[in-house]
């Protein structure tokens, strides 16, 4: 079953002089027990799509979409207070940013601890449940590999290190006893030590207590091993999504095929010292993205059909929106 | 933005341009503006504009209430003080001395504020250190009583009062200049500077002061509202303008003696006053969050 | 901290021998001879001028009469003003307490006032009570001080006669002299009328405090309400809103310490702005307080008086500076984060 389903998110800010559709018909569906990828450049609107699931984009800015839903409810009709407690039970976010998106002025421990939904303190009416607060901030702090749980939860952001922190960050995300962690670049600026740790913490959580995670980077690398599904984005365009295997083996559309070329060791096929494939061109800004297909002036199949824009097909479990797929042309 | 683009070509507005652009949203902010501008050209043109000499005493018309009062005239628009000086006059004439010596005197304070500021931003060590940090415990000293204290040397008067603000709003404009050059030393793109072999002076010259406009015009428009408080306030504690000088602190003053049965004396005077700084508040106001949501929107 | 306390305290030090340095000073900066100045005694009386000579040891050099300021001062004899004949020090702690008592009310109010009604308008962005709010702000902190006490009095004492016109206490009440504060005062006393008194010391409050702290309210809720919006755009607030905390606990929890604790020193430094209106205000309202005494010196070239005034005020806010910056630096859990080095 899915738990979150969206379907045809489009998104529009303001900017100087007119309203930029900065995601345009993003489909995504993220399974029950699932890892997910989202990959797309930087700019490419993955972090919009988590502040979007999540409602913290502004209220100026349109949203609009056929579907969006959270286990089949509704979340763009609901009220804010109810879509807060859906995320706030069953939802967790890991920002990009861990030193940003902590409190400067509060200890880590209590907001951890502020974290921890009340259905958790099991005791009686006249007990505050304290002690049984900082012992589960405790394990959770164990558990995501902080061994120092006293002293981590007594200081303050700016005294402990970028990775120690979003370590944190993903504990406060396991407070909740989520259904789904969406994790916005956790790894973003860390070194490959400390991102490994990152990467083996979410599947460990994610085998141990089957809980989905929507996994945004840009670097492939290191999540096709562990994501068993996958969509590309462009430029606020779903590109392509599908298995992980299917798209590693068999990428249908141009820019995915770039995206994996561009990794040399995704190619066991290439002779030393050859260049390394890319794409011509960069990411358009948004004041100006092409019409039709995004990816048009930089694509290397682009025809005349690609100033429309292409409708999402789809082969079994395998979606994408490319008027000429790859190895379509032999089928 | 146009709808159709033969050229893949655009041409962004540069920094100045979008200022601009986003101050003209601010409503209340343009009104500011013309309401300065109002100002400017009282202050230029004050001679032609004003009905009477200002020092012009009307035996025969003492006290009279402005043209809007039931026993007001239409020949003094505002009214006269208790020497019978047509108050439009003196008004006009107290913007434009007000007005025009408060400009004078921040754009003297800026230039020296911002050659010490310089000095002390660059330099570095334990001198300049000692020399920061007591600017900064003496910053706390508010501007008004420094004033006074240089009053109190020099002598009360006019030009005397000029000197003593000067000399009060300088260090807030060494205050800013420091911080800002500090800030910007660190950057990269002087860092590049250097690495080039420019020299300090160079660096601040070709670096550094072309970046730190905005900062000044800003900082400017709220020094020069202090400078017009103090001015006046001066004028009004008469330890600034003297008597028969139009000067529209000095008038509140005369204008106490008569505040009963002549509210207008020091309603109007005041109201001049009032609107000056209101009109360059909102200005510097509507500058600040134009510089601010320009830097948003990039 | 331990450091950070002493470099503050150095820095206060250091400040204040400035000022003491410059009060010494001004005794020749003044315009005649120096003695002259100090004294208010003429040349011409020869034999008093010899003994005065002798008493401020004006004939050693200039560092010497420096260090026997500086011993006077320590000894609380800071001279004699001209026009009343009295002691300074007794003077000036009597006209500062005024001007103190005055500020500090004015800066309860406009404090009370301001916080709040920035927090509303910082967290109604962009919305009409914004606008509104914005608009009356910019109109009170633009009024010239002297103008509104001016109005003030005009409508509300003299059209009105709602309050007294002027003075700190109706002169049948004979309060005696304790702590400055007059309201304390009062209640200390034993005056068969206490109750009396206080409403009516009450009532010639309310004006004077109120034409001081409309200014400042207007600036406290300006500096709130920025930060306020600053703080609510910050990621960790949009983080804490995506982990799915109400808008209450948000603003409980993370809003209001995180908005008010950098503002804290700008907004405390607002004090030394009411100082300076209090004073200016004082005179209007005839209050006795340390601008209207100091005022009158000018006035009256009463040099001692304006050197020791000039010196005790800017002491006051030099030191009141430095407390507050050490106490802001006390409570400021992010204190440590220039101190520390991150990775």
């Amino acid at each position: 079953m899915s738990l979150l389903d969206i379907k045809n998110l489009t998104l529009e800010i303001d900017v100087r002089g007119g309203w930029i559709k900065a995601l345009d018909k993003v489909n995504l569906v993220v399974n029950e027990g699932q890892i997910h990828a989202l990959v797309g450049e930087s700019g490419s609107g993955k972090s919009i799509i988590v502040k979007a699931i999540v409602g913290a984009i502004p209220d100026r800015w349109r949203i609009t979409a056929d579907r969006m839903t959270w286990r089949g409810q509704d979340l763009l009709t609901m009220s804010v207070s109810e879509r807060r407690k859906i995320i706030r039970s069953d939802i967790a976010v890991v920002f990009q940013n861990p030193m940003g998106s902590l409190d400067p002025t509060a200890t880590l421990g209590d907001q951890l601890i502020e974290i921890i939904p009340s259905k958790r303190i099991d005791v009686p009416w006249y007990k505050s449940g304290k002690k049984l607060r900082m012992k589960i901030a405790a394990d959770l702090l164990h558990r995501v590999g902080i061994k120092d749980h006293e002293q981590c939860m007594n200081s303050y952001v700016h005294q402990i290190a970028n990775d120690v922190c979003q370590k944190y960050m993903i504990a406060m995300a396991l407070a909740s006893e989520p259904k789904l962690i969406i994790a916005d670049d956790p790894t973003r600026g860390m070194e490959i030590t400390a991102k490994t740790q990152i990467l083996k913490l979410l599947s460990r959580v994610n085998q141990v207590r089957e809980v989905a995670v929507l996994f945004v980077s840009h670097d492939l690398l290191a999540i096709s091993s562990m994501a068993h599904n996958m969509t590309v984005l462009y430029c606020g365009q779903t590109v392509e999504s599908g298995r992980m295997s299917q798209l590693r083996k068999r990428a249908l559309h141009p820019y995915t095929k770039a995206l994996l070329d561009s990794a040399p060791s995704f190619r066991k096929d290439l002779p030393a010292k050859s260049p390394l494939a890319s794409l011509g061109g960069t990411i358009p800004t948004l004041q100006n993205v092409p019409i039709g297909c995004r990816l048009g002036p930089r694509c290397p199949r682009a025809r005349k059909e690609c100033v429309k824009n292409p409708e999402p097909r789809r082969i079994h479990e395998h979606y994408y929106s490319c008027h000429f797929p790859l190895h379509w042309d032999k089928e | 933005m146009p709808q159709f683009n033969l050229y893949q070509e655009e041409f962004p507005p540069s920094p100045l341009q979008v200022t601009w652009q986003e101050f003209k949203l601010n409503h209340i902010a343009v009104i500011g503006l013309y309401c300065l501008i109002f100002f400017v050209v009282l202050a230029v043109l004050g001679p032609f504009l004003a009905p009477f000499d200002p020092l012009q005493q009307h035996i025969d018309s003492l006290l009279i209430p402005p043209s809007w009062e039931p026993s007001g005239g239409i020949v003094h628009l505002f009214g006269t003080d208790g020497l019978g000086r047509d108050i439009l006059s003196r008004v006009i004439y107290g913007c434009r001395m007000t007005f025009g010596i408060s400009i004078l005197l921040v754009l003297l304070a800026l230039l020296i504020g911002v050659a010490l500021g310089a000095v002390a931003g660059m330099s570095r060590g334990l001198r300049s250190s000692f020399v920061n940090h007591l600017l900064d415990s003496l910053m706390a000293i508010p501007t008004l009583l420094i004033a006074i204290i240089i009053i109190a040397i020099l002598g009360t008067g006019l030009v005397n009062s000029m000197w003593a603000i000067t000399l009060a709003l300088v260090p807030k404009f060494i205050h800013q200049t420091r911080d800002f050059v500090r800030n910007e030393v660190r950057k990269e793109y002087v860092m590049a500077a250097k690495l080039d072999g420019a020299s300090k002076r160079q660096l601040f010259f070709n670096s550094i002061l072309p970046n730190m406009g905005e900062m000044l015009v800003v900082q400017g428009t709220f020094a020069l509202s202090i400078a017009i408080l103090d001015i006046s306030a001066l004028g009004f504690l008469n330890l600034g303008a003297q008597a028969p000088t139009p000067e529209l602190g000095a008038m509140l003053y005369k204008g106490i003696e008569v505040a009963y049965i002549a509210p207008w004396n020091i309603a109007l005077p005041g109201a001049a006053i009032f609107l000056m700084i209101v009109s360059i508040n909102l200005v510097g106001d509507g500058l600040r969050s134009a510089l601010r949501s320009r830097l948003l929107h990039s | 901290m331990g450091n950070f306390v002493l470099r503050q305290f150095n820095l206060l030090v250091l400040t204040l021998f400035v000022l003491s340095l410059f009060s010494f000073s001004l005794a020749y900066l003044f315009p005649g001879d120096p003695l002259t100045n100090l004294t208010g005694i003429a040349g011409s009386e020869q034999a008093d001028y010899q003994l005065l000579n002798d008493a401020f040891h004006m004939q050693g050099n200039v560092l010497q009469q420096y260090f026997y300021y500086l011993g006077a001062l320590f000894k609380g004899d800071w001279g004699i003003s001209f026009s009343s004949g009295l002691p300074l020090t007794n003077e000036i702690s009597r006209t500062l307490a005024a001007s103190i008592e005055l500020s500090t009310y004015a800066f309860i109010f406009s404090f009370s006032l301001g916080i709040p009604l920035g927090f509303i308008a910082g967290l109604r962005h962009y919305k009409i009570t914004d606008n509104v709010l914005l608009s009356v702000s910019v109109i009170g902190y633009s009024i010239p001080v002297f103008w509104l006490a001016l109005i003030v009095i005009l409508l509300f004492s003299l059209q009105l006669g709602w309050f007294p016109l002027s003075g700190r206490i109706s002169l049948l009440f004979d309060v005696p002299l304790k702590t400055g504060f007059i309201l304390f005062d009062i209640l200390l006393s034993d005056l068969p009328d206490k109750q009396e008194a206080f409403y009516d010391a009450l009532r010639h409050l309310i004006l004077p405090t109120l034409s001081i702290a409309i200014v400042t309210t207007a600036i406290v809720l300006r500096i709130t309400r920025r930060s306020v919006i600053e703080t609510m755009n910050s990621e960790f607030i949009q983080a804490a809103y995506a982990r799915g905390l109400t808008s209450r606990q948000v603003l409980q929890h993370h809003g209001i310490a995180n908005a008010l604790i950098p503002i804290l020193p700008v907004l405390t430094m607002q004090f030394t702005t009411l100082l300076t209106n209090a004073m200016i205000v004082e005179i209007i309202f005839s209050w006795p307080g340390i601008g209207n005494w100091l005022i009158q010196a000018i006035y009256q070239r009463d040099y001692p008086a304006i050197r020791a005034g000039m010196l005790a005020v800017s002491s006051l806010v030099v030191i009141l500076n430095m407390s507050i910056n050490i106490a802001i630096r006390l409570i400021d859990p992010t204190r440590g984060r220039l101190e520390h080095a991150t990775i």
